[in-house]
C-alpha cells in the first residue's frame, strides 16, 4: 500500500462511493416514486453527511494505525504530511475533474430555465459535485499507482 | 504522450554506493516520503528542481551526475 496520502484519497474514495452513492439510491428511488418536496430530502441528506463524517473519521483512524504499524512511526514526518508529488497529484486530479462542476451547474441552470423542478435541480447540482469529487480521487489513485513520469 | 519516463536518475546505485542508504532514509533527508523517492527511482515521477538538487546533495554529487535527461525526451521536443 502507499503512502498515508493515498490511503487517505482510498477512504475519500470509498466513503464518498458508499455514503452518498447510499443517498442517491435512496434518493432516486423517492423521486421516482414522485416525492418532490425538497424538504423531504433533508433529514436524508443530513443523516448522509452525519455517517460520511464518521466513515472519514474511522477510515483515516484506520489508515493512520496502518501506518504506523507499517514503519511510518520511524519517520520524522508527521502522518499528514504532503510533498510535493501529492500535491501536485492533488493538483493534476482536481484539475481533470473540476469541468464536471462546471457542467453540473449550466445544466442546473438550463432545468431551471426549463421549469424543472426544483428537487431535480438540487440533485443534478449534488450529482455533479458527487461525481467530480469521485473522478478527483480515482484519478488521484491512478496517478499514485501508475505514476506521472511524463509530467 | 510521453509514457516512458523522459528523466533518468541513478539513485538506486547511488543508495548502494553510500552503505545501502534506505530510501526512508533518503527520503527523511530531502523531506519527502519514501513512496516518493520509490516513484523516483522508478521513474514514475519527475522530481522538482529543488527535490533534485536536494537528492544530488545527499550524495555530495552535483544534480547531473545524479538525473539525465533522456534521449527519446531530446527527441521529442
Amino acid at each position: 500500500m502507499g503512502s498515508y496520502s493515498e490511503k487517505s484519497v482510498w477512504v475519500q474514495l470509498i466513503s464518498m462511493v458508499v455514503v452518498l452513492g447510499g443517498y442517491f439510491a435512496v434518493a432516486g428511488a423517492m423521486m421516482a416514486n414522485g416525492v418532490m418536496a425538497l424538504p423531504a430530502y433533508v433529514p436524508l441528506f443530513a443523516a448522509a453527511v452525519v455517517l460520511m463524517v464518521v466513515v472519514l473519521v474511522v477510515g483515516h483512524l484506520a489508515a493512520l494505525i496502518g501506518e504506523r504499524l507499517g514503519g511510518g512511526a520511524g519517520s520524522a514526518r508527521s502522518p499528514d504530511h504532503r510533498d510535493e508529488r501529492d500535491r501536485l497529484i492533488g493538483w493534476r486530479a482536481e484539475s481533470n475533474a473540476a469541468w464536471i462542476v462546471g457542467a453540473g451547474v449550466i445544466c442546473g441552470i438550463s432545468a431551471m430555465v426549463v421549469g424543472a423542478a426544483p428537487v431535480w435541480v438540487a440533485h443534478l447540482l449534488l450529482g455533479s459535485m458527487f461525481v467530480s469529487e469521485v473522478l478527483k480521487y480515482t484519478l488521484q489513485i491512478v496517478y499514485y499507482r501508475r505514476g506521472m513520469g511524463g509530467m | 504522450m510521453a509514457d516512458k519516463p523522459r528523466i533518468t536518475n541513478r539513485i538506486r546505485e547511488l543508495r548502494f554506493m553510500h552503505g545501502e542508504m534506505t530510501q526512508q532514509a533518503l527520503a527523511d533527508r530531502t523531506g519527502v516520503t519514501r513512496q516518493t523517492i520509490n516513484a523516483i527511482e522508478g521513474g514514475k515521477y519527475a522530481p522538482s528542481l529543488e527535490l533534485a538538487f536536494a537528492i544530488a546533495r545527499v550524495f555530495g554529487r552535483d544534480v547531473e551526475e545524479v538525473f539525465e535527461y533522456g534521449e527519446g525526451a531530446e527527441q521529442r521536443t
